[in-house]
């Protein structure tokens, strides 16, 4: 006890006396008035020191405070002792912070949170039966309490125990409602399939907390899965109003304004997100294929390099580099891309297509044929078909000559037409596609059976629904992390769009020189030449414009 | 006039809403917003800054006054001081405030800054056992190893068995005790809502109590229990009406009591540890050490939620009643100090240090004072303009700045555009090019490796964990692709 040294005096006031009894204390030591012997420390003295410091995070002056207090009183502060646990855990000393909660729990063993502290880190070391067992002891000490239904329903998740996870998250959910919980409790179902069931907890979430952008983006990425764009918007829109910054709702959003051709207010939007995350991949990969949209080759050629520099084996980004090069009549680089893409990903139909269309353009029929039949045969096993890949075979093929393969392919797409329009009745077409299946229908002298569902429909519209249609064929990417499969099919959502209108296109461009019936050759895609005028991509000389001109005149003659 | 004494530094930037008053980088004081007030010591209608330093921690703990931008006093504090606040404890002439130090199980009152009054909090229920096991050590009727024996029972003992004998000698006389200490303190107006109204200490300790003080005779008045440990606490209301104590604990959960209630009314949980805890009117805003900014009403219903840029660090609120204005101020670990209305920023104060406490009130002569002391010891006084006006439309969201922000799309060369149509002029001839000599290189690698298979080199691997790698340089490649530079230059 230290001395009073300038102090003079204290009035001593015994508890339960109204009024003051006044005992005169001298200087020399005030605890010799009441005690013989030396005053023992109080063990919990500074404990509130120690609190203020840890929940402040100057775990700097924390550990010494905690050091001079576990000296005095020879390790039996127990609070000392839990939160240099919780501070070796932070430091991701794990298995060290459980030795500790467990010499807590053992100098209080009637804690709940001790026992709470040590299933935690058993968790952490991945120890989750453990966990479990040592949570299910803390609840019998502690009947309600949120976080222990919450941490069990996370350890049952890791043990793929779904149904007593679902269990513990609801009694979680039901004692007290956390943020913490119904993400978790959607991330089973997503773990489950369950995406309907998924969304209704996120749709719970975020009634409960309107302004959580996580809960925001992932309910907005969940609604853009199932295709119910209308829905995804509102929700990626809330999370970026209250969090302008927000990386991945920006991309999502990004992408569907690119589907709907907002190409310059999708540009505006990546422009925050390039800032905040400069390196992503899938965000140069989108920025490209804005640049794409918007006819500025060469500037969606420098993005798309910058992002397969990023991720280098990203077959989506190659597939883009692929469809740009053919735009660019750059057929010997397109080849490559493309190969390297179907490399990295065999299964995809329309890979092998475009890469047909890389090897006409480059004289290798045989191979080019090849290639069709390959994607022929991939488009014919899967459970969406692509009627593009037929109809651009069949082109081939009558170009070629073989007027009979070409008629089978030329019915070949009239089935998959037909099915597609009977499975969905509000399914249309891009223009430029039946504009292109009727003068081959009539150059095939084929049967003119063919209903295209709507074809009075502008193209604004189609452009949606055959875009729609081809992200319906994402299949989930099976990682267990509910944003991240949102987040890729967001990515490919806009890469798949691009395919479709792409693909469009080069069948214009592929059988023009010979198709003999067609009265005028189709126009040529508008506004290519005058893509370079932009300050964004002002390397490209006004020569290469002549020099495109040029050959692109030759074509049509 | 009051303002010279301060000598006032005007800022740098004329569009700030605080004038410098003061900054004192090497103040040397450690202490907490627990441990500030700002009081009229004197009654001369100056208000006094008053702050409990913890010294080093350990030693050399004060009790200091400042006025204007000096020291007026300093008292040596015992222990560390866990709480510090200004109140009224008569209504006697002249009517001038008292201190109360909470420190360790005590508080300390003092008056025109002298040492006037010490109160102990009650000590704890003992164990029976234990109790009993004392009173026998205290007649000899028990050896101290017995003692020890069965002292174990209940709770583990730090004392060497050599010690024992000496330990028990000492201590057997003694009155067996349990102490707490206090955590937390506040004030609670007695019966009158007016500010030179007579106020109850409320104090919460370590044994998970809160406590209320009459003023005058320092009986306890109230007595009620909380499932923690409480750690932040806030009063309103009046004792003999009606209060609300919101009171933060070491669980991480919020309690509110009232009065005739022993135990918490509402709870609110939170998802991490409160930092700081302040009253807006009838809503109470939490930060949280998760970096967000939490508003809860009074009956525990969440409002909105902030995120912050940085962990919290202390929080004040700023009220000028004169202008009917209220907002909370959040010190962060980023070295800022932020304004907010509800949940929207409506100013930021940049600080040369990492502030650990704020205090906002009338010191000296000015209302609108704004006291921080800083990690480093620093104490930073700013006084807020009388011309100021916060806007809540200040920091509004607009559109991200990065928005403006050109994308920095890799530009091409004119080399590029001129191999580009090198390329649409020449694709097939190029791309033939290639397709042969990739089937010459890998007519060569074939070559290779038969030829070591014949001459018994072995080139495979007879383990699958151990795969023989084959690198083939192309050297050539480099020249060829010069070549093609060369050529299509012309071009």
């Amino acid at each position: 006890m230290q001395p009073l040294t300038v102090e003079p005096s204290f009035v001593e006031v015994p508890v339960g006396f109204g009024t003051c009894k006044t005992v005169l204390i001298t200087q020399c030591s005030y605890a010799c008035v009441c005690f013989s012997a030396p005053e023992l420390p109080i063990l919990e003295r500074r404990n509130w020191l120690i609190h203020l410091h840890y929940i402040r995070k100057d775990y700097e002056t924390c550990k010494a405070i905690i050091k001079e207090q576990l000296q005095e009183t020879q390790g039996m502060c127990e609070y000392a002792v839990y939160v240099q646990a919780l501070i070796l855990r932070l430091e991701g000393k794990i298995q060290q912070s459980l030795e500790l909660f467990q010499s807590c729990a053992i100098l209080n063993p009637t804690s709940s949170d001790n026992l709470k502290q040590v299933a935690r880190s058993l968790f952490l070391l991945g120890k989750h039966k453990a966990a479990i067992e040592v949570y299910n002891e803390a609840t019998r000490l502690n009947q309600k309490d949120w976080e222990i239904n919450h941490n069990l329903g996370v350890c049952y998740i890791y043990t793929k125990d779904f149904k007593s996870a679902e269990e513990q998250l609801n009694m979680a959910l039901q004692q007290n409602k956390h943020d913490m919980t119904y993400m978790m409790l959607g991330k089973i179902y997503l773990l489950e399939g369950d995406t309907e069931k998924a969304i209704e907890i996120y749709k719970n979430a975020v009634e409960f907390s309107p302004e959580n952008t996580e809960l925001l983006t992932t309910l907005g990425l969940l609604y853009m899965q199932l295709g119910k764009y209308q829905k995804a918007f509102e929700h990626l829109g809330n999370a970026l109003t209250y969090d302008p910054n927000n990386y991945k709702a920006i991309l999502a959003a990004g992408s569907m304004m690119q589907t709907h051709g907002d190409f310059d207010v999708a540009m505006n939007k990546y422009r925050v997100a390039a800032f905040a995350v400069p390196e992503s991949p899938p965000l140069w990969n989108n920025i490209g294929m804005c640049f794409f949209g918007k006819k500025k080759y060469v500037a969606a050629i420098s993005c798309l390099k910058r992002a397969n520099y990023l991720s280098p084996f990203d077959w989506k980004i190659l597939y883009n580099l692929g469809l740009v090069h053919l735009t660019m009549q750059q057929y010997a680089s397109a080849f490559h891309f493309l190969s390297a893409a179907i490399n990295l990903h065999p299964r995809m139909g329309e890979l092998y297509m475009l890469l047909a269309v890389a090897l006409t353009n480059l004289d290798d029929v045989d191979n080019a044929r090849r290639s069709y039949e390959q994607a022929v045969q991939l488009d014919f096993n899967k459970c969406y078909s692509n009627p593009l890949v037929n109809l651009n075979f069949a082109v081939l093929l009558y170009n070629q000559g073989d007027k009979k393969a070409a008629l089978q392919q030329y019915q070949d797409m009239e089935k998959k037409v037909n099915m597609l329009v009977e499975s969905n009745s509000n399914t249309e077409f891009d223009p430029e596609l039946i504009e292109m299946a009727q003068k081959m229908g009539a150059a095939l002298q084929a049967g003119e059976n063919l209903l295209w569902s709507k074809p009075g429909k502008e193209s604004k519209n189609s452009q949606r629904s055959s875009s729609s249609k081809v992200t319906s064929s994402q299949q989930p990417l099976g990682t267990n992390q509910a944003l991240g499969q949102a987040m890729s099919s967001a990515a490919g959502y806009s890469k798949s769009m691009q395919l479709a209108a792409g693909t469009v296109f080069f069948l214009l461009q592929e059988p023009e020189p010979d198709v003999e019936s067609a009265p005028s050759p189709p126009t040529e895609p508008p506004g290519e030449l005058e893509a370079e005028d932009d300050v964004e991509e002002a390397a490209e000389p006004p020569k290469a414009k002549e020099k495109k001109k040029s050959k692109s005149r030759t074509v049509a003659e | 006039r009051s303002r010279s004494r301060y000598s006032v530094v005007y800022s740098a930037v004329s569009s700030s809403k605080w004038l410098d008053a003061h900054y004192d980088p090497v103040a040397n004081l450690y202490t907490f917003s627990s441990c500030i007030a700002l009081a009229d010591l004197h009654g001369d209608g100056e208000n006094k800054l008053v702050v409990g330093d913890l010294g080093t921690g350990a030693s050399n703990m004060k009790l200091k006054v400042y006025r204007g931008t000096g020291l007026l006093s300093e008292n040596t504090l015992l222990d560390l001081p866990t709480g510090l606040v200004s109140f009224l404890m008569d209504q006697h002439e002249p009517c001038t405030p008292a201190i109360a130090v909470a420190s360790g199980p005590f508080i300390y009152i003092y008056k025109n800054l002298r040492p006037y009054f010490k109160f102990t909090l009650p000590t704890l229920e003992v164990n029976p056992l234990e109790q009993d096991v004392w009173s026998q050590a205290r007649e000899d009727m028990i050896d101290p190893m017995t003692l020890k024996e069965m002292l174990e029972g209940i709770r583990f003992l730090m004392l060497e068995p050599q010690d024992m004998e000496a330990y028990v000698n000492l201590h057997k006389q003694q009155p067996i005790r349990r102490q707490t200490v206090i955590t937390c303190i506040g004030t609670l107006k007695k019966n009158m809502a007016d500010d030179d109204a007579v106020s109850c200490l409320v104090i919460g300790t370590e044994s998970q109590e809160v406590y209320i003080l009459d003023p005058e005779a320092f009986t306890i008045l109230a007595k009620m229990s909380l499932p923690s440990v409480p750690t932040l606490m806030d009063v309103t209301g009046q004792f003999d009406v009606e209060f609300r104590i919101t009171i933060a604990c070491r669980n991480g959960n919020i309690y509110i009591l009232r009065r005739d209630s022993p135990r918490p009314k509402y709870c609110i949980e939170l998802s991490s540890h409160p930092v700081g805890l302040v009253r807006m009117g009838k809503n109470v805003v939490v930060g949280c050490a998760q970096e967000t900014l939490h508003g809860y009403t009074q009956k525990g219903k969440k409002l909105w939620t902030t995120y912050l840029p940085a962990p919290v660090t202390t929080m004040a609120v700023l009220d000028l009643p004169t202008r009917g204005f209220q907002a909370v101020l959040v010190g962060l670990a980023n070295c800022e100090v932020h304004v907010y209305r509800d949940k929207n920023l409506i100013s930021t104060i940049k600080t040369p240090d990492l502030v650990t406490s704020i205090c906002f009130g009338r010191y000296g002569r000015e209302d609108g004072t704004l006291i921080m002391t800083t990690k480093g010891g620093g104490l930073i006084v700013k006084i807020l303009k009388r011309t100021a006006v916060f806007d809540d439309k200040d920091s509004a969201p607009g559109p991200p700045i990065a928005q403006s922000i050109r994308l920095n799309v890799p530009k091409k060369t004119k080399l590029y555009v001129d191999q580009t149509m090198r390329e649409r002029e020449n694709a097939v001839a190029m791309h033939r090019a290639f397709q042969m000599d990739l089937s010459r290189m890998r007519l060569a690698a074939a070559r290779a490796y038969v030829k070591a298979l014949e001459s018994s080199l072995t080139p495979m691997s007879a383990s699958l964990t151990e795969p023989l790698k084959m690198n083939a340089v192309v050297s050539a490649c480099l020249a060829e692709l010069s070549h093609r530079h060369i050529c299509g230059v012309p071009e």
